[in-house]
Parts: structure tokens; C-alpha cells; sequence
């Protein structure tokens, strides 16, 4: 700590802290237009003069001086309010007086301080700004009139983002911010440069006009997208979620989002949401009241075990427990289930064989503390954008190694040094193995590790995947692998991440086994900087592995419910929320499983695809109309509480549950917080939460871990001469099938598309957005060819999200499907 | 990156061979620093800096296209559109101004049909007026490349133009 004395009051600061830092935590104002904590300091906007005296009162930018022992420092003498009352007349001076139709009124730093400072009048004159204002995009207006130079938009895409879209243009009176070649914007729109600019010249549009900012209340609540568990801040007026706002206070990301977090929120008003219950009579829904709909359910689920649940993981922890009480002790069957089955086998089977529990051991703030990552199978980035940025953070900031170990290469392939290991789809538990193998072979193992149960079977079992052996397989080469061995393994801390989701199909249980096994032979679990980390698709999906809500003991699966609904084994299906007509593979059998099946009980927000063949279908609620807790992929669980009053007739999951509980003849819980105690009171991790400790920045749920080797059965990849290896996944705009009901994510990506290597395109003469004809043995589909440089030859990628194109008619769900692709 | 790049306008620019400017980077690819020699190089090579060679710049040396923008328009040594063979300058500097540079310059313009930073159509001039080239001696004072012509006149710019367009372009 360094002692220092601001306006003569005796106070101290970190050692690497700059003048306005120190101020700062001191509780001293300084005013300022291009700071943000999350970024480097710039020294643009000169409103944070400070007079130093060692530096003989001249006056100097705080926020870009460090603190030195015995500084005496003067932040508001007559001379420096003279000082800022001009730069602001001189901002002012070109800056257009159009406040009462700016969005950025109430929240505008440059009004605020105008305000504060009292710039009645200006001594100089000057005409306006004449820049064109960018429309030309659905997200974000940029008009440079209003613009203060202040570059945070342009250091935020760049050192957070890591897009580089918007750049100084020009020089002199005439820089202003732009993208190449005066192009409007054209980036991933995740609105990073909205939420820091201190005026109006980056707006959102979806919130354009929409209400002034004095107007709209403020619900700190959770995204409901993906499992990063980021926190927002909701906008709400009139009931309706108008907006997020931007608090760099908030959560671990400080308030960073990606496009669907931050533009997505419009399902929430959508008026495609479902507002009465609905019921089949004479083969048509039509609108029917709560009692009648629930009479229907009530009676079907007296079933027994004909009945089946499938429940998607974006319900809150008290939801789906409630929902499997429901199941097990009120209906008496165990088919319960979600996200296809498979989605979450990474943590019920690979975890708990390897590591003895359901959880992954790190957790997102591990990344930063890391010295080596390796990502598997994606680059994070398109699956959890969010998660991208800490890693984006870690190697720019902390010089941490980055290895990208995929089919295909990322967004983060680009980062300095990052190095990207492309091996053929499918074998990347073949990869691992080999990885394992190598550190066996090199005696880079943990002392520890031998002693781990069982090594042996694991020592004789990667016999068979010697580096070379895996190499011509993998399409690497074994110095490739070799090197990934050193790296790993001479790392002090090292971090694996990898991601599942009902996308990333074919062989999650044995590829957290393989990352496992790494981990656990390097001793690097347990630690700081060190483990493994999951990144689950949905809100939820921790909490739902959490829960308990899939199959168990003599229970059906995903996948076996719908076979039994085919066979007639189960008679009524309910499902809360889930879409498997989109999201699941073989969208044929999944068809055909749900007609067979006698009485279909969905609940959820829109009349999907699934619920349009329901026989009984029940509005819910979004989360921002909820109470109840959600659990993030790292095991953070996070309190939400309701934001607007529920839409139409639409009720929460949680009482859907708790009176089907009741008319079942149980008791169902006073709230969602006496079913939290029953949850805290059983499941492993919870112990001692409540909803009220829960606080604002949740708390983790501890994961205690009882390592095992287990040996990871990898399958060979089929070749086929003339075919190219389809492989699924996430687009960065995406999460689910719900971000279809964001306007953003939409507006964004509307549709699916066929992604190719520029060989392959040119090998069969195909050219950008040409419409190009799928197959594979289990259906076609038509789809607009995208042709980038990320993708290796013979390898193509479907995003999974659109129901209106559903990769799943040629998507088999292993890892990797051979399909034909023609003009 | 998305479907926005439909809707943006897309300017036609001839067909460039990146050849040269594969040359050019190969040459400088390890060299730390190495945006401003590459773009030189490029401009060097094609007498500007084309779109096309500006964006596989950025791919090949892994900058954002947007950074390479801004360096290319920071700096007035860059051009964005093709240049003419023979660069003729003008000064309006001080000394030139008094010795009568309004004439001069007005002469060029009505003889080339081209104004300030302006190039012919068949790319043969272009005309820069510059604030002084520090000969203030021989104003008024006129470049062509590396050429120099002191004590102009109107006849001598009629001069000047007959010799420059005589000589062929490649």
C-alpha cells in the first residue's frame, strides 16, 4: 500500500494504482469520459486533470499517472475546474445540442457532467459535425456527430471482444471512429461498444424510443441463455423488458455480454408467447381454462410408469425438482430426462467415473489464474462467448498459452500465439488419449498419479495410442501431439476446457474421461489455475445434472422414451419446455415417436414445433417473471427474482408442478424457497444455501472430487470416398432454439447455413450463399453455402438452432455424420 | 461475419493480383512491426493501397482490417485510390503564393481537367496542391515526380503537360 494525500485528506492505495484509482476507492470523485475499469487507461478525454505537487501543480490526467509514495494531490482547485469547463465547451462545441431526442439522455456522462460543471454558454463557435449515421445494421446506430473520442468502444472490441471492428479514421479534427473503408458495421453485434460509450453515439436499436432511461426500473436477474450464468441488468417499463443495462460493477464478467445476452431478451414480451392454456378437441388446439387443462393432465398422469417427462434446462433448480418429485413420488415412474440424454453424459458419466461426482472441478475465474489452456473441440468462444473474453483476457493481459484443440478453427485461433491443433472430426478422444500416452512415455507425470486407482489398466490401455499411431488417424502429426504433451504437462497451472450440448452429440462421456485423465496423470486438479471445465449449453444444465432430474436406475432416457413412445410402452409424455422436434437428432424418429405417443403435455413459452402436435399445451413463464435459483457450469448458484408480472395467463413451471402435485393427492412446497431448503438439504454442494445467503453474486457450490483412471474408449472416424464429415454445433449468436424468439440473435443470423472450406467449394464449384443440397441416409436438406477460411477440407458445420432448417433430418447424433453436399 | 454484408453496397474495384503483395509481406512477415514497411511495400508495388490488398494484409499478418484503415488514413503518404504515372505538384506556400501560384495551378487545372488530389482518367496525372517544398527561391515552384521546374510560368506548365503526356505509359 502506498501512502498518499488527496485534497488534504491522508489516504491509502494499492501499489499499481493510477491517481484515479486511488481516488476512487477513497470515495474521491474525478470526472471522467474514457475510463472503464475492464480496459487500459488512455488518457483521451483530459477531464481528469489533477494537480500534483511534486510535479510542481502542473495539472496532470489521473487516470493515467500512477501512484507514488507521498503524492499530494489537488482534484478540484479553481484551476482545474476552469480546465475541464473548457474541454467540455470544446466537446460541446461540435457535439450536437440534440439531448431531448438522444436514447442516451438521463444516462449520458457528457450531459451529466455539462450538468454538473454549469457550461450555460460557450465562448467559441463552430459548425456540427455532418457525419452520415451508420443505420446499417438492425442492432447498433452509430452516429460519429455526437462522438467524444474517447475510444473505449474501440479499445473494448479490441482488447475484451477481440473482433478489432471499429478503429480511429483519419487524423486531427477530422478522426473519427469508423470501421475499414467507412463500411457500416458488420460484427458479432455484441453490443460491448453500446454499454461503454459515454454519449449517444452508440445505440442500441431494439431500445430506440422505446422509454427514457429515467423511466425504466432496474432487476439485476441472470441470463437465461447459455451456462456461463452471466448477470444483467433488466430494463423494464409498463411491464416489459425493454432493454439490459450496462453495470461494469456486476458479476465476474462485469457486466460483459454477448449479442443474445444483451440483444436477446425480446422472447420475454414476444407476443408470439403463449397466453391461455391450450387443448386438442377434434383435432384442433384451441383455448381451454387452467382447471380444464389440468384435469386432463391430472388424469393422464395417473399412468404410472406409461408416463414420461422430458424437461428442458432452462427451469429453475426448484422447477425440476419439483417437477421430479412430481415424476417419481405423485406418478410413480423414473423417465425422467433432458437435453436428448446425451448433452449432460459428460458430467453423469464421464465425471463421475473419473472424478466421482457430477460437477466439473474449476470454475471460470480459474481462467485467468491459469497458465495454459487447453479448449477442446470448439474454442469456446462460439458456445460461450463470455467465457471467450476471460480467455481472450488471459492470453492478452496475463500471457497465458493458449491450445485449441478442434475440427475446426476459432475465433480465438487468431489470438497471439494461440496455436490451433485441426485433427480429423471424431478423434479428439483418440488425440487425448495420445496426449496421456506421450506424458506416460516422457515420465511427465505427477507423483502422485501412480498411485490413483486405476493406473495400471489405463498405463496398458494407451499402449495402443502411441503418438504416431493416433497421428495418421487424427490427421496430426505425433510431434504435433508431443508438443501439446510438453506444453501441458511443463505448465505450472493448466486448465482444460470443453463444452456439451445437445449439439455436440456422439462421445461427451468418454471425452470428460480423456480430459480427466490428463488432468488427474499431471496432478493438475485441485488447484488454482488448474482442472477441467465444462462449459454446459443451457442456464441450467448443472442444475439439472444437479437435481438429479435424468435417468436413473431402471429409468428411460431421452432417447428410450421416444422409442417407447414409438413401441406404445409410454402412453403420455410430458414435456416442460423442451424441443426435441428441433433440437434432437433424427428428427424423423422424433416425429414419428411423438405421434405414436398417446397424449403429448407440453408446457412452454411459444407454441414450438413439439407443442403444435401437443394434446394438452400449458403457457409458462421466462425467467423474468420467476423466482428461483439457477446453477452456472461452474457450479455458481444464483438467485433470480421476478422482473414483470407473469404475461397473459401464463404461470411459472413451479406452480404448474406444484398443482398437478396436488391434485395427484401430495403436498407441493409453500414457494420456490421452501423447495430450495429441501433441495439445500440434500444435494451435494447446497448445504447451508438459502435464497436470501444467496446474495448478489451467488455462491459455488463446493465439488469434492474422488479421481479414478478410466480408460476412454475412442471410435474410428468413418471415411467415406466422396463425403465430407458434418459436424454440428453452436453459432456464436445462438443458445438452444430459444435466441429464435430474440430479435438480436435474429437479426443477426437468421438462418442456418452450410459452412465449407474453401477447397471443398472449389471443388465442387460452389460459391458463397449458393443453395446446396445435404444428404444423408436419414433425410436432405437445403442450405445456403457460407465458405470461410476456418473450416479444413472435407469437413462441414451445420449450426443446430433453426427448426426451420433442422440439421437433424441429416444429422445421425454420433460425432461425426458423412454426408453428401451438391449444387 | 453475417447477413448485414448483403445490405452494404459493395464497390467495384478491378481485380487485383495479390502476387506482389504476397512478395511484399513474405519479405517482412517475421519482422516485429511490420505494418507500415508492408503497407509501403504494397503501395510501392501498386501505387496504392488497393481494398483487396489492404484486407489480405490483414489476414496474412493477423491485424484487424479495421486497424490497417486507420494506419492507412493517419498517414498522408497513403492512397486509397489509384494514382496517376506522373504526380504534379503545385505549391501555394507562401513565396509561391505572392510569385503568382493561383495562375499556375488554375492553368493545370483547366489544361488536365483534374483539381486537387484528383487523377485522370487514364491515369496519366494527378495533381497535388502542396503548402511548400522548400525551394522558395525558384517560386513559383512545380514537381512532376522528382522532377523540379523553378520560375513558372503559364507557358512552361503548357510545356510541361505536352512533354509528360507524350511519353508512354508503361
Amino acid at each position: 500500500m502506498v501512502n498518499l494525500i488527496i485534497n488534504d485528506k491522508p489516504v491509502t492505495a494499492p501499489k499499481d494504482s493510477t491517481i484515479y484509482d486511488a481516488a476512487k476507492i477513497n470515495g474521491i470523485k474525478i470526472p471522467i469520459l474514457c475510463h472503464d475499469k475492464k480496459l487500459k487507461p488512455f488518457g483521451a478525454c483530459r477531464m481528469c486533470l489533477v494537480e500534483v505537487e511534486q510535479m510542481k501543480g502542473r495539472q496532470i490526467p489521473a487516470c493515467t499517472t500512477p501512484i507514488t509514495e507521498g503524492m499530494i494531490i489537488q482534484t478540484a482547485t479553481p484551476d482545474i475546474i476552469k480546465a475541464r469547463k473548457l474541454v467540455l465547451e470544446l466537446l460541446l462545441l461540435n457535439h450536437p445540442l440534440d439531448c431531448p431526442v438522444c436514447d442516451k439522455g438521463g444516462d449520458c456522462d457528457l450531459q451529466n457532467l455539462t450538468y454538473e460543471y454549469q457550461v450555460n454558454s460557450n465562448r467559441f463557435v463552430d459548425s456540427k459535425f455532418q457525419h452520415k449515421i451508420d443505420y446499417n445494421n438492425p442492432l447498433i446506430e452509430r452516429d460519429m456527430n455526437r462522438c467524444v473520442l474517447c475510444g473505449k468502444c474501440v479499445r473494448i472490441c479490441d482488447q475484451i471482444v477481440g473482433y478489432g471492428a471499429l478503429t480511429f479514421i483519419d487524423r486531427g479534427i477530422e478522426t473519427k471512429i469508423g470501421c475499414e473503408f467507412e463500411d457500416g458495421l458488420n460484427c458479432e453485434f455484441c453490443g460491448s461498444c453500446v454499454s461503454v460509450c459515454p454519449v449517444g453515439s452508440l445505440l442500441a436499436r431494439p431500445f430506440k424510443n422505446k422509454a427514457r432511461f429515467w423511466a425504466l426500473t432496474k432487476h439485476s436477474s441472470v441470463c437465461g441463455y447459455c451456462g456461463t450464468g452471466c448477470n444483467l441488468t433488466l430494463g423494464v417499463k409498463d411491464n416489459k423488458v425493454l432493454t439490459t443495462i450496462y453495470d461494469e460493477n456486476q458479476g465476474f464478467h462485469k457486466g460483459q455480454l454477448c449479442a443474445r445476452g444483451r440483444f436477446g431478451y425480446q422472447f420475454i414480451n414476444s407476443e408470439k408467447r403463449l397466453m391461455t392454456p391450450l387443448v386438442r378437441k377434434n383435432g384442433n388446439l384451441v383455448e381451454a381454462t387452467w382447471e380444464e387443462a389440468l384435469e386432463i393432465v391430472t388424469a393422464r398422469l395417473r399412468g404410472g410408469t406409461s408416463v414420461a417427462a422430458l424437461a428442458t434446462a432452462r427451469l429453475t433448480n426448484e422447477e425440476l425438482s419439483l417437477f421430479k418429485k412430481l415424476m417419481i413420488e405423485n406418478v410413480g415412474s423414473k423417465n425422467i430426462d433432458h437435453s436428448g440424454g446425451y448433452a449432460h453424459s459428460a458430467l453423469t458419466e464421464g465425471f463421475t467415473r473419473s472424478f466421482g461426482t457430477t460437477a466439473a472441478p474449476s470454475t471460470i475465474l480459474d481462467i485467468q489464474k491459469s497458465d495454459y489452456l487447453l479448449v477442446v473441440k470448439t474454442d469456446a468462444y462460439e458456445t460461450h462467448p463470455v467465457i471467450g473474453f476471460e480467455i481472450n483476457l488471459a492470453v492478452k493481459n496475463n500471457g497465458v498459452k493458449l491450445t485449441i484443440l478442434s475440427d475446426k478453427r476459432g475465433k480465438l485461433s487468431k489470438l497471439p500465439d494461440a496455436r490451433t491443433a485441426v485433427h480429423v472430426p471424431g478423434s479428439e478422444v483418440a488425440v487425448l488419449n495420445a496426449i496421456c500416452k506421450s506424458i506416460l512415455d516422457q515420465k511427465l507425470i505427477s507423483a502422485t498419479a501412480a498411485s490413483i486407482p486405476g493406473f495400471a489398466q489405463l498405463e496398458s490401455a494407451l499402449a495402443a495410442y502411441t503418438p504416431e499411431a493416433v497421428a495418421s488417424q487424427s490427421g496430426l502429426t505425433a510431434a504435433e501431439i508431443n508438443q501439446i504433451a510438453i506444453d501441458y504437462a511443463s505448465a505450472a497451472k493448466a486448465l482444460i476446457l470443453f463444452p456439451t450440448g445437445l449439439a455436440y452429440a456422439g462421445h461427451n462421456a468418454e471425452l470428460a474421461s480423456a480430459v480427466a485423465n490428463l488432468a488427474l496423470l499431471t496432478g493438475k486438479v485441485g488447484s488454482e489455475g488448474c482442472g477441467v471445465l465444462c462449459m454446459n449449453e443451457k442456464n441450467n444444465s448443472q442444475g439439472a445434472v444437479d437435481m438429479g432430474f435424468y435417468a436413473q436406475e431402471d429409468g428411460l432416457n431421452a432417447l428410450k422414451i421416444l422409442d417407447a413412445c414409438t413401441s406404445g410402452a409410454v402412453k403420455t409424455l410430458f414435456i416442460a419446455g423442451e424441443n426435441p422436434l428441433a433440437s434432437y437428432p433424427n428428427s424423423a424418429k422424433v416425429k414419428s415417436a411423438l405421434d405414436a405417443v398417446e397424449c403429448l403435455i407440453v408446457s412452454d413459452l411459444f407454441l414450438t414445433e413439439t407443442a403444435a402436435r401437443a394434446d394438452v399445451v400449458l403457457p409458462a413463464c421466462s425467467y423474468a417473471e420467476k423466482e428461483g435459483t439457477f446453477t452456472s457450469t461452474d457450479r455458481r448458484v444464483q438467485y433470480i427474482k421476478p422482473a414483470i408480472k407473469k404475461i397473459g395467463k401464463s404461470r411459472t413451471d413451479f406452480e404448474i408442478f406444484s398443482s398437478l402435485i396436488v391434485a395427484l393427492g401430495g403436498a407441493a412446497p409453500a414457494s420456490p424457497a421452501a423447495e430450495f431448503a429441501a433441495i439445500s438439504a440434500v444435494t451435494p454442494g447446497y448445504a447451508g444455501m438459502t435464497h436470501t445467503g444467496l446474495g448478489v453474486e451467488g455462491c459455488f457450490a463446493p465439488v469434492e472430487v474422488k479421481p479414478a483412471f478410466v480408460v476412454p474408449q475412442s471410435a474410428a472416424t468413418p471415411v467415406e470416398a466422396g463425403k465430407l464429415a458434418l459436424v454440428t454445433g453452436s453459432v456464436l449468436y445462438h443458445n438452444g432454439t430459444l435466441s429464435q424468439h430474440g430479435e438480436g440473435p435474429m437479426f443477426v443470423c437468421p438462418d442456418a447455413y452450410i459452412e465449407m472450406s474453401r477447397a471443398d467449394a472449389r471443388n465442387k464449384t460452389i460459391i458463397e450463399d449458393d443453395l446446396v443440397t445435404v444428404s444423408s441416409p436419414s433425410g436432405t436438406l437445403q442450405l445456403k453455402a457460407k465458405i470461410t477460411p476456418r473450416m479444413p477440407e472435407g469437413v462441414v458445420f451445420i449450426p443446430y438452432h433453426f427448426p426451420a432448417a433442422p440439421v437433424n433430418k441429416v444429422w445421425s447424433g454420433s460425432a461425426v455424420t458423412m454426408v453428401t453436399v451438391a449444387k | 461475419m453475417s447477413n448485414v454484408v448483403a445490405q452494404q453496397t459493395e464497390e467495384v474495384e478491378p481485380e487485383v493480383d495479390l502476387a506482389k503483395a504476397n512478395q511484399v509481406i513474405d519479405k517482412y512477415i517475421d519482422l516485429p512491426g511490420n505494418l507500415m514497411p508492408v503497407l509501403q511495400g504494397v503501395q510501392d508495388a501498386y501505387g496504392y493501397v488497393p481494398r483487396k490488398v489492404a484486407d489480405h494484409v490483414a489476414e496474412r499478418l493477423n491485424v484487424y482490417p479495421s486497424q490497417i484503415y486507420g494506419v492507412l488514413t493517419f498517414y498522408a503518404q497513403f492512397h486509397l485510390k489509384p494514382r496517376g504515372r506522373f504526380i504534379i505538384r503545385v505549391c501555394v506556400g507562401t513565396a509561391c503564393h505572392v510569385q503568382g501560384a493561383q495562375r499556375i495551378k488554375e492553368t493545370f487545372f483547366n489544361l488536365l481537367g483534374i483539381g486537387h488530389t484528383e487523377t485522370s482518367a487514364d491515369l496519366r496525372f494527378t495533381f497535388e496542391e502542396v503548402a511548400c517544398l522548400g525551394a522558395c527561391g525558384m517560386a513559383p515552384l512545380a514537381m512532376v515526380n522528382n522532377d523540379t521546374y523553378g520560375k513558372m510560368t503559364v507557358q512552361k506548365v503548357d510545356e510541361i503537360v505536352a512533354k509528360y503526356s507524350t511519353i508512354p505509359l508503361n
